[in-house]
């Protein structure tokens, strides 16, 4: 049986199989048709029909169960996310396993386009290591990302020591899991 | 890339495990049976079911080596210690592992990914239970072992026997469709 307690590694090992029978557009269509659409679908009608509301309905459960640990910062205009210890990652991490070129594009891959369809942009850095942070904000809302520290205070993911790594990829107002530039 | 997260991310104390693959957490997150199940969709869908059954043989030979390598060196109790730590770390399983001599059997008598979908109202793929008999089977076969599987979509009997010329194959008909 494949069980879902070492589930981040299997799905990773997947991410690779799936590209190497199909290439990369095989890959992003899993993670908008597999995930997004099929699996996550409890979050996309939370989200679609709740809105910022909706985020904190779906990952407050979700990421306590996971055995996150993170901040959570919340406006009337902007959900974000500090992620200091991403379980899924440090799973991999802990367990040596890398089979894909980056793992942490698939939480793009699946929440871009849910995003996309509920009206909302992401602003979104990870830095491998099992940190990142993230911004949703409305579509129609042109505000950018604040300084380190200027929403999420010290709860900053950006403010710990060790936030930098060899490289970190970012997104600016993005749905798309390819729309990222590596800083 | 791990290399530079080291500092960041600190291992586990060394604990000995039957599990290949370890977390900081007892047991899973059972959510995550919908992203098992959408998979197989995603795969059947768009390659058909020959596609999801090599998926299945891949991951048992790849993503599953270590346990074959346990498996070839430990024999019949490695097996049983496996399914023992296995299923205690799945949320809502009642399994019991049965090992004797020459075979360890699982009686499943709730089938943890089955029950959490049905009771989320997910469309099940019909064919979800063949993939323990494919992803078992490929983990098994290199360790000179090989499993027949009866029953499915909740509950069922599962075999590990030595591979012999005599034991009859898997006729996938003994499994029960999903739903």
């Amino acid at each position: 049986m494949i069980g879902c307690y070492d589930f981040c590694g299997h799905y990773e090992w997947t991410f690779e199989w799936l590209r190497a029978q199909g290439g990369h557009d095989l890959v992003r269509a899993y993670w908008d048709e597999a995930i997004h659409q099929d699996s996550q679908l409890h979050a996309s009608k939370l989200i679609e029909a709740k809105g910022i509301e909706g985020m904190k309905e779906y990952w407050g459960p979700t990421l306590a169960d996971e055995g996150a640990v993170y901040e959570r910062t919340v406006t009337d205009d902007v959900f974000r996310i500090d992620m200091h210890e991403c379980p899924s990652k440090g799973f991999l991490l802990r367990n040596g396993l890398n089979q894909y070129t980056d793992y942490c594009d698939h939480c793009m891959g699946w929440i871009g386009p849910l995003m996309q369809k509920a009206g909302f942009v992401i602003d979104h850095e990870h830095n491998h290591c099992g940190q990142c942070w993230w911004e949703m904000r409305r579509a129609t809302d042109a505000t950018t990302p604040g300084q380190s520290g200027e929403l999420a205070g010290k709860g900053d993911v950006r403010l710990r020591p060790d936030w930098k790594s060899p490289h970190t990829d970012h997104y600016a107002r993005a749905t798309d899991p390819d729309d990222k530039t590596t800083v | 890339m791990n290399d530079a997260c080291q500092s960041t991310i600190m291992s586990d104390a060394e604990t000995p495990s039957p599990l290949p693959y370890t977390d900081t957490k007892p047991v899973g997150h059972a959510d995550f049976y919908f992203a098992t199940n959408a998979t197989f969709r995603f795969i059947q869908r768009h390659h058909g079911e020959e596609a999801l059954r090599k998926y299945w043989r891949d991951i048992g030979t790849s993503y599953y080596r270590p346990v074959t390598l346990k498996w070839a060196e430990q024999g019949m109790h490695g097996v049983a210690d496996y399914w023992r730590a296995f299923f205690q770390a799945e949320p809502g399983s009642d399994v019991e592992v049965i090992e004797s001599g020459d075979e360890v059997r699982l009686e499943v008598k709730r089938c943890p990914a089955i029950h959490h979908l049905r009771d989320h109202g997910r469309a099940i793929v019909p064919s979800f239970c063949q993939h323990c008999y494919f992803v078992s089977e490929a983990i098994a076969a290199p360790a000179g072992l090989t499993v027949r599987i009866c029953g499915g979509n909740g509950t069922c009997t599962q075999r590990f026997i030595q591979r012999t010329a005599d034991v009859a194959p898997q006729n996938l008909e003994d499994i029960t469709t999903a739903s």
